[in-house]
Formats: structure tokens, sequence, C-alpha cells
């Protein structure tokens, strides 16, 4: 069979000071087909998408689309040749609809020069029928779903007539029913005969949706096979260069004091709305408790609580025999409670500022990083240079802006930071995101001997998979209640989707 | 913030190239001779003590005027009303100046000096405080603050503090509270150490202390991004960083003008004109937000302008077409993209990595 080839980049290098990000990478990509792209953080994946869709340029290496070897210098120049790419960090206006973001810089114009709003409201609606996507026309990005801001992501490209699609980690903020969608709308798309990319650090999702997959490891291309002819084991290893544990090891918890008890909490949203209604909840010394459920049913809401971010309306935490309802972050903090938040490019980082400065976010008070409101550098080199290498990392050097570093490199950032000042409770938010599968690995590691010193972790996850696998005890919650208390050992998935859609009987 | 590295150095000398050319054609053009230009323009700005020491009077309150600015920045706030901290703490300065009798040189000096950096912060208090607890966009209060300024101390001078029955101006100084002229001849004068040394603490400060540390926690790039999550994550009070930025930014702008009626004018009058508090948001980011980077670029543009002047005084240039070249300088020495094709060369890279790094 001699298929077309829609894309091939041939002999790609591109390097930043002190890095080699692709290294004479050759990556071909057949008309019509779901081509996966997989591999470690800082591998290099998301590089050279830049370097297709005209962000990046390449130092050396030709970019050959529909048989012609184009120059591609700027993001327009990609958008003519039908590329389209959607980014893991959307860039979507919060205060406009999906019709507005999606004509925003190509509105259509009526006589009068006018945008014609009508006419653009008709065609986002044509395309969306098109391929299956709801679209409500009046809603603002600020209040939809991340799902749905996904979608008008997508729609956005299309809308721009892009006939090859890059989706860069578009499943890592989804929830798993939200990625059955996306999968369809893929599909749909394939049949209409576009070309899809599709980076992920979910091996699952390769094998259930991509035809081929190319596997990269420090900026060079590992292999490319054919997904029927892989399984999950091999692309595994042929990503991290070793053999990966797709199980977590751990014993059976041995849990002791009470370090946590959540007594009837009541907290409201952003907009006012009661998130969180009548929550009751225990954590002891020497366990991980889970909270599984479909995002958006009060997890984000109870976290900010128990951390101090957002203020309880009514109901009782008691830490270690204490009331910290009202409490501070900074007095949260410093009573050694680490919180591993689910957004980690404004809360857990502050990306412009350098690595070692991130890491130090919940030590730099102490001695001997400081003394007396005076950093003592060599100290806290040492420090951040320490954490870098036990959580892997992957930077020349701690002076970098965070900015700088892949985007499972940056929630290493935060993961190190957190695990690293000994906390008595760890609340671990989403930990894993947009980690690979090595690291994500190393991590649950890191959770389950926070346990075994005698530490209480609560582990918070869309992933029904991570749940399951680390915790000892898992909650489910539902519009705002924790509805069911399982071992997670004793059910099933199909059960356990049964209670996260509020069915307890 | 980014780090200085060979990429800026190249950028510079691109910017200084281009300028150059510009400036051949425009002088030609108004038919003078642009060698002799560029010869008095050096001879203005670095040749002998005088023209030397006049370059560094120029330099002292851009030198301060751009550290504030960055400071304000760093902390996430987009403050561009230093020039208005810069009057009133000029004004209230030289009334400390003549108000104060029978102080001790070392005392009426140091009292005018803090008199000027309170007024001047006190000044960005209130664009500190709408921000924090009304919203209001401190781009948009500091530029408006900025008029006010001007306005209010021309009504002082010209009312309250008038001292002079001819023109609009208030009593000179006494001789207790002036910074001392070192050179004859010249304006320069002491201020010039007062204004490096804050520099140089204000570096130590943002770089090297936990406080300076909790400040930048919200920002440290050129978009301010107050209010902070990271900081409210991290338990460091944002709002609070927020105020104490602006009042330290504020002092430093009041300090500026302070030195400028202390050390050179010695009495506040209204047509006493400042811009240096805008040259000083050019500067600090010319020097890349770093107070070490604002000192080196304030040294250079001081030069520049005082070269500018005796190209004025010695051809028949105007003195406006050196002010209209300074803005293409920065214009293109700011214009990171000029070298972005050069970066892909295997030696610009090389070297660009080398002076890049740093020990950490
Ligand atoms: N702007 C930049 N400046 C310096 N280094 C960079 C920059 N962008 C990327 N890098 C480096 O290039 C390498 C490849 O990064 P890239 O983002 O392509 O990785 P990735 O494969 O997408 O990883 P992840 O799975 O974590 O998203 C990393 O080492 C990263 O630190
Ligand atoms: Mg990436």
């Amino acid at each position: 069979m001699n298929k077309e080839i829609a894309i091939h980049l041939k002999n790609i290098t591109k390097s930043y000071p002190g890095v080699i990000a692709n290294k004479n990478v050759d990556f071909q990509v057949n008309k019509g087909e779901i081509h996966a792209l997989v591999g470690e953080n800082g591998a290099g994946k998301s590089t050279l998408m830049k370097i297709l869709y005209g962000i990046e340029q390449p130092d050396e290496g030709e970019i050959v689309i529909n048989g012609s070897m184009e120059t591609i210098n700027k993001v327009e120049t990609a958008i003519n040749l039908g590329i389209g790419m959607v980014h893991q960090e959307f860039t979507l206006v919060p205060s406009f609809t999906a019709p507005e973001n999606i004509g925003l810089g190509q509105e259509p114009k009526n006589s009068k020069g006018l945008v014609d709003w009508k006419g653009l409201n008709k065609s986002v609606m044509d395309i969306a029928e098109k391929y299956g996507f709801k679209v409500d026309p009046g809603l603002k990005m600020i209040d939809a779903s991340v799902g749905v801001q996904q979608r008008t992501e997508i729609l956005k490209t299309l809308y721009r007539n892009a006939n090859i699609l890059i989706l860069d980690e578009p499943t890592a903020v989804l929830t798993p029913q939200e990625t059955d969608e996306l999968f369809n709308v893929i599909r749909t798309l394939v049949n209409e005969g576009k070309t899809v990319i599709f980076i992920t650090h979910k091996l699952r999702e390769v094998m259930e949706i991509a035809d081929r997959v190319t596997v990269m490891r420090a900026g060079e291309v590992q292999g490319v096979s054919e997904t029927k002819n892989t399984s999950i084991t091999e692309l595994a290893s042929q990503m991290v260069g070793r053999e990966v544990f797709l199980q977590v090891k751990k014993d059976e918890a041995d849990p002791k004091d009470e370090i946590l008890n959540v007594e009837n909490l009541w907290v409201h949203d952003a907009r006012g709305l009661l998130a969180v209604n009548g929550v009751e909840m225990s954590i002891k010394e020497g366990e991980i408790v889970g909270i599984a459920g479909v995002e958006g049913n009060g997890q984000t809401e109870l976290v900010e609580a128990l951390t101090g971010l957002r203020k309880a309306s009514r109901g009782k935490i008691m830490y270690l025999g204490e009331d910290i309802a009202s409490s501070t972050p900074k007095n949260i903090r410093r009573k050694k409670i680490a919180h591993i938040p689910e957004d980690r490019t404004n809360t857990g980082l502050n990306t412009q500022l350098s690595i070692w400065e991130n890491l130090i976010g919940n030590s730099y008070f102490r001695k001997p990083l400081s003394s007396k409101g005076i950093f003592n550098l060599k100290k806290v080199a040492k420090h951040a240079n320490k954490l870098k290498e036990d959580f892997d990392i992957r930077s020349p050097n701690v002076s970098l802006k965070v900015k700088s570093l892949s985007g499972g490199n940056q929630q290493k950032v935060v993961v190190a930071r957190e695990l690293s000042e000994d906390p008595t409770l760890t609340i671990a938010s989403q930990p894993t995101r947009g980690v690979d599968i090595g690291n994500i690995e190393a991590i649950h590691e890191q959770l389950v001997q926070m346990r075994d010193d005698g530490g209480a972790v609560l582990l918070v996850s869309a992933e029904l998979d991570e749940v399951m696998a680390v915790a000892d005890r898992v909650g489910v919650m539902y519009e705002g209640q924790i509805v069911k208390w399982v071992n997670p050992k004793e059910v099933d998935q199909s059960q356990m989707g049964l209670y996260m859609a509020g069915v307890t009987e | 913030m980014d780090k200085f590295s060979f990429k800026d150095v190249l950028v510079t000398f691109a910017g200084l190239f281009i300028t150059t050319l510009v400036a051949w054609v425009l002088i030609t053009s108004t038919g003078n001779n642009p060698s002799e230009v560029a010869k008095y323009l050096y001879e203005g700005g670095f040749k002998g003590t005088r023209n030397i020491a006049n370059s560094l009077y120029q330099a002292t309150p851009l030198i301060l005027t751009a550290t504030a600015t960055l400071i304000s920045f760093r902390v996430g706030m987009f403050n561009i009303g230093i020039n208005g901290s810069m009057y009133v703490g000029a004004l209230y300065a030289g009334w400390a100046g003549y108000r104060f009798t029978n102080l001790g040189h070392f005392s009426h000096v140091t009292l005018c000096i803090l008199i000027g950096m309170t007024v001047g912060a006190l000044w960005m208090l209130l664009p500190a405080l709408l921000r924090v607890y009304a919203g209001v966009s401190e781009i948009i209060s500091t530029i408006i603050l900025n008029f006010v300024a001007v306005l209010f101390v021309s009504y002082m001078a010209n009312g309250p503090f008038r001292a002079d029955p001819i023109a609009p101006a208030t009593a000179r100084i006494l001789e207790t509270a002036e910074l001392k002229q070192i050179f004859p001849n010249s304006q320069f004068n002491t201020g010039f150490f007062i204004a490096v040394i804050v520099a140089i603490l204000a570096h130590f400060v943002l770089n090297k202390t936990t406080f300076g540390y909790e400040l930048r926690s919200g920002g440290d790039g050129l978009v301010g991004v107050y209010p902070s999550r990271f900081s409210s994550y991290l338990g460091i009070p944002s709002d609070r960083s927020a105020i104490i930025g602006m009042l330290i930014s504020g002092a430093l702008g009041g300090l500026a003008g302070a030195i400028e009626v202390l050390g050179a004018v010695r009495y506040f009058f209204q047509e006493l004109e400042f811009n240096q508090g805008f040259d000083g948001i050019l500067i600090g980011i010319l020097g890349k937000l770093e107070p070490i980077g604002a000192i080196i670029a304030s040294l250079f543009y001081g030069a520049i302008k005082n070269g500018g002047f005796f190209v004025d005084y010695k051809t028949d240039v105007a003195r406006e077409i050196i002010i209209v070249l300074i803005s293409i300088l920065i214009f293109f020495v700011s214009a990171q993209k000029i070298v972005k094709g050069l970066e892909k060369y295997p030696i610009v890279k090389k070297l660009d990595s080398f002076f890049s790094r740093k020990k950490m």
C-alpha cells in the first residue's frame, strides 16, 4: 500500500542554550492517519511541534508538507498550509463566547465593514455540526468546562481550514468522559480526511486511538511503530530506556493516629455557588486517602478550603486537634501541610522566576538557606540542585526560568518543592498531570514513601487508575459530598463509575 | 529576570550600528557634517573632567528613576508614575531645604532627603491602595497622577511656597541643605554617589534577601501580574508586596527629585521640568530590570545626553535631533528580534550559552 505523506520533517535539529531539544529528527505522518507522539518529559515533542507550527525555527532540517518543501517561519505560514495546533495551555479570551473566540482575527465582515456576527455564528455552527460538536454559542469561556474550551480550540483550527491538527497533550486536563468525547471528535475528523498528531503520556490512549506511534527520547527518535504491532510495555521501555513497572508497589497501610478530621464542611465556589456541602473525612498518619470523582464535583474547592486558599462557609477542619478552617495559607504551610495544586502554571509556579526560586518557595525563610533575612546562595544552590537530581528535573541549570522547562518538568518542580520539607500532611491534587510514565512511577513511590515514613497523604485525581492504585482508602465525591468510601482492592472500575455518577445503591 | 547574554551585546551593537546609519542620513540631510557631530558627541560625553562630570550628573536621577521603575515592575505592578514622585519629592525636599534652620549640614541634608523620599512614597500610596482594594489599574492611576503632580507642584511654587515676588519660585535652600558640587562649572554633585549606593542596595535587597524574594514572588517580569496566585499559595501576602513595592518605588522617585533640587537647582520653580521619570522606564527595561543594569544603562544614556548638549552648543544641529537619535537607539537596542536570524549560527549559540552560564 502506498500512502500519501502529509508531513515529513527531515533531519530537524534545534538547540537551546545548554540543551539539544531535537537532534536529527526524522518524523513522518501519513495523510488521514492518527499519529501519536510519545516520549519522556523534555524529550522534545512540543519543540518539534512548535517547529512544524512556525513558533520555533529549527537550526537545521527541512519541512515537507504534502510533498513540497516549505519554510515555516511564522504561524501564519503554517495556518495557510492547513496546519492547526491546540496547545496544552489554552489561548482563549475568557470573556468571549465560543464563536467570538473562533472568529477572533478572521472575523467575517458585512457590507458596512463591520463584523458579521450572524454570519460568524452560522459558519461556526455549521462546522460544529459537520464534525458532531456540541456548541453553546452564548456561553463565555470563563464559565465553560475544560472540555468545552478544548473543543473551542479545535473548532478554531477547523474554522481556519486546518487539515493537519496538532494536539499537544489534549487529554492531560480532561476527565475520562471528556477524553472519550474527544476521541469521537478525532475519529470524525479523520473520517473527513484530516490528519491528526496527538501527543500524550497515556499509552493506553495511544493504543486506543492511534494508527502509528513515534517514540522520542532525549531529542531523538527511538522508533516508529504501528500500534497493532506494539504494546504498552514495549512503548514504555522504548521511551524510558529501561523497564517500567506499571503497577504501584506498596505494602498494606498501617494507619495510626488521626492527623486530619473534616467535619461537615461547606464551601462556596468563586461564583458564590455551593460547591462543597457537608464533607466528612478523616486521615490518619501512615495512610493515603484518595478522592475520586468526575471533575467539578467540589474537589477543587475542598482542597482550596483545606489549604486556606478559600474560606469555608461552615464546618471544622481539625488538624492535630486544632481547627484550621479560618487559618491563612501561611499558617497552614508552617504547620507542615504541603500542597500540590491542580493548576500548576498560575498557582503552583511563577514561570517568570528561575527554577531555584520556585524550588525554595516553602523553605526560603529557614536556615541554612537564609539567615536573618539574607540568602546563603551557596546553600540554596545545593538545596535546589539536590531536588533537581532527586526528582529528575531535566534542565542544564537551576538558574534558568521555569518557563524554559518542558511541561512535565515544570510539574516535577512543584512536586519536588512540596515533598521536600518533610510534610506531616500532603495534599496532592493531580500530582502527575503531564508527567511521563517513568516519573509517574517515581512520584507514586515518593507518595508511598511519605506514607511509610508516617506521613498522611490526601490524593485527589481525575485519573481513576491513579487513585485506585495509590490510595489505601478512596472517597467518591459527587455534587459536593463524599457519597461513598471504598477499599480500592474490593471494587472494580464499572462499580466506581456508578458511584461517581452518584448511584450508591 | 533574564540575565544578560551574548545576544544582548549583539543586539546593542546592532542597534548602535543601525542608529549610526540613520544618524548619518539625518544629519547629512540637515546640511551638517556627521563626522563632526560624532566627534562632539563623543567629546561632550566622555572627554575631559568637566564633560565627564556633566555626563555623570545627567545619569544621577536616571539611575534612581530606572531603579524605582524596575522595582515596581518586578513586584508585578506596572508603575509609570515615577515622574510624579520625582516632582513632589523635589518640591518638598526644596521646601525642607529653606524651612528648617539651625541644623548641621549632615542632619539638614538627611532630613531633606528623607522628606523628599517620604513624600515620593506617599504619592505612590494612592495608586497602590486603589489597585489592591478597588481593582483600579495602576497604569491608569499613575498616568493620571503624573499630570496631577505637575499641576500640584506648579500651584505650590506659585502659591503657598512662593517666595520670589517676580518669578513663581520657592526660596533658595540654605547652604546646610546643599549636596556639594565637586567640580567647577559642573552641576555634578555628591547625589551621584547616593544614587549608585541606593541602586546597589536595591540589587542586594531584590536578589539576595528573603524580603526581596517575597516582593518578587508575584511578579519578576515585564508584565505586571499582581495579584499573584503563586504568592498567596506560598503564604506570601501579595497585597502587602504590591503596596510595599510601590512605596519603595515612589521613595526612590522622590529621592531623584530631592537630589536634583539639593544638588543642582537649589530651589524649586514653576517651570522646572522633569522627564527622567519617563526615561527611567526605558532605561530600566534596557537594563533588563536589574539595578546594576540600570546603573550601566544610565551612565551610557547620561553620556549621550550630555554629548547631545555639547553638539547643540558646538554645531547647528538641534538638540532635538540628538533626542530623536537617542530614541531610535533605544528602539533598536530593545528590538531583540534583530538578531533572531543570527541565533542559528553555532558560534553565536556557543557564545550565548557561554555568557549566559551562571554558577548555581
Ligand atoms: N524556550 C526554551 N528555552 C530553553 N530551553 C527550552 C525552551 N523550550 C524547551 N526547552 C528545552 O527543550 C527540551 C525539550 O522540551 P519540550 O518542551 O519539547 O519537551 P516535551 O517532550 O514536550 O516534554 P513534556 O512531555 O514534559 O511536555 C527540554 O529540555 C526543555 O527544557
Ligand atoms: Mg510538551
